[in-house]
């Protein structure tokens, strides 16, 4: 898996930039600006984090109530969240939900002071969001099919069932790899979104169709999502994995980087020092921005000095 | 072990010299059609091992991989806009090519038509 860039998108195409936002304004300032705005254009601006945080600040476990108050609505609105938990603080309007970019609301103090350099710092990362590197999706074609007809016939396609007994067939758009059983299940592997992955599912199953099978498409479901992302900052991870034990595994003769067992949402993360992040195991996009949102509060506390 | 051997060699220029001689010796009278037979399944064994131990020409290709195939131990390639780089430096090039490569014991020898 390659680590992409760092994606500094504020939103997810749903709505424009928010340019203020990066602007280094007193903070109660810039507070006002947020709520003037949220209800006159009822997008899905990522207010919460300024307005002043719960009580509950810094809480080191992976749960704390903050994070629920910083929950990242669906980006799609007919995706089910499973964390769909109201926010906390009451100042925040139903309709503006705080994006996936916004920082964990125990980084910005509840006193409406000017931003130190640190907090400057914090308001423009919180432009990170984890971009989605792999998706894999299962279909049932709900038909049996000849391996060997759809390897002769089809292109890009392998078989060699002493290795393996699915045919392994690739397309270019999307540019995805989908493994096909003859009992008429189907893995679909390596888009880098859920429509990109039904498109391509949908594509494999044109396929097996035109070589004279009776595919259906049916019982589609994403079963892994996988995103990853850079912190811009060195993380000691000893610490980490000494005050989390219980959700870490840090076995650096074993592997470089930390697993994180996140509860909930049910998240695998592995966090490396560099700062870099991948997150996997989610089955809705929602999940990884949660995760991401949620460790990101306990990384800020084992940054490097 | 005859039949151990590809035959796809007989459509290759040498392979099709060798067919038309063995016809016209058979039309004559000169060989039985079992006896071609036999030559041409020698032929495929003597041109596969040739291939193998003899050939040691080495030549690179760049090109677009439009189409690949694995099925029965077979790999099909279809390159387009291929160019071959010669031992001898020279270039070749071609608008689409298909090359089809297939194990031959524990080496791969690769053919082109």
């Amino acid at each position: 898996m390659s680590f992409a860039l760092p994606a500094r998108q504020i939103n997810f195409g749903r709505n424009a930039a928010q340019p203020f936002q990066l602007q280094p304004q007193p903070q109660q300032q810039q507070q006002q600006q947020q709520q003037q705005q949220q209800p006159s254009n009822g997008l899905a601006l990522p207010g919460g984090s300024f307005l002043p945080p719960p009580s509950s600040l810094a809480l080191p476990g992976p749960s704390p109530l903050n994070n629920q108050a910083s929950y990242t609505q669906p980006s799609q609105p007919k995706a089910p969240s499973p964390l769909s938990a109201p926010p906390l603080t009451a100042a925040q309007p139903t309709n503006a939900i705080p994006g996936p970019s916004t920082p964990p609301a125990a980084q910005v103090p509840s006193t409406p002071a000017a931003l130190t350099l640190e907090q400057q710092h914090i308001t423009a990362v919180e432009g990170i969001v984890p971009t989605l590197q792999n998706i894999v999706a299962t279909v049932n074609l709900d038909c049996r099919l000849d391996l060997k007809t759809i390897a002769l016939h089809a292109r890009n396609a392998e078989y060699n069932p002493k290795r393996f007994a699915a045919v392994i067939m690739r397309i270019r758009d999307p540019k995805t790899t989908a493994l096909i059983f003859a009992s008429g299940k189907m893995v679909v592997t390596g888009a880098k979104s859920e429509d990109d992955s039904r498109l391509a599912s949908r594509k494999y199953a044109r396929i097996v169709q035109k070589l004279g099978f009776d595919a259906k498409f049916s019982e589609f479901k994403i079963q892994n999502i996988v995103g990853s992302c850079d912190v811009k900052f060195p993380i000691r991870l000893e610490g980490l994995a000494y005050s989390h034990g219980q959700f870490s595994s840090y076995e650096p003769e074993l592997f470089p980087g930390l697993i994180y067992r996140m509860i909930k949402p049910k998240v695998v993360l592995l966090i490396f020092v560099s700062g870099k992040i991948v997150l996997t195991g989610a089955k809705v996009r929602e999940e990884i921005y949660t995760a991401f949102n949620t460790i990101y509060t306990v990384l800020c506390e084992f940054r490097k000095p | 072990m005859a039949s151990a051997y590809y035959e796809f060699y007989r459509g290759s220029s040498i392979g099709m010299a060798l067919t038309d001689s063995l016809d016209e010796l058979i039309t004559s009278g000169a060989i039985t059609p079992q006896l071609a037979m036999k030559v041409l399944q020698q032929f495929d064994k003597s041109l596969a091992d040739t291939m193998v131990k003899q050939v040691k020409t080495k030549t690179t290709l760049k090109g677009h991989l439009h189409t690949y195939r694995l099925c029965d131990d077979v790999w099909t390639f279809i390159v387009k806009n291929p160019t071959f780089k010669m031992e001898s430096n020279d270039m070749v090039s071609a608008p689409r090519i298909k090359i089809i490569a297939c194990k031959n014991g524990e080496a791969i020898e690769a053919g082109k038509k």
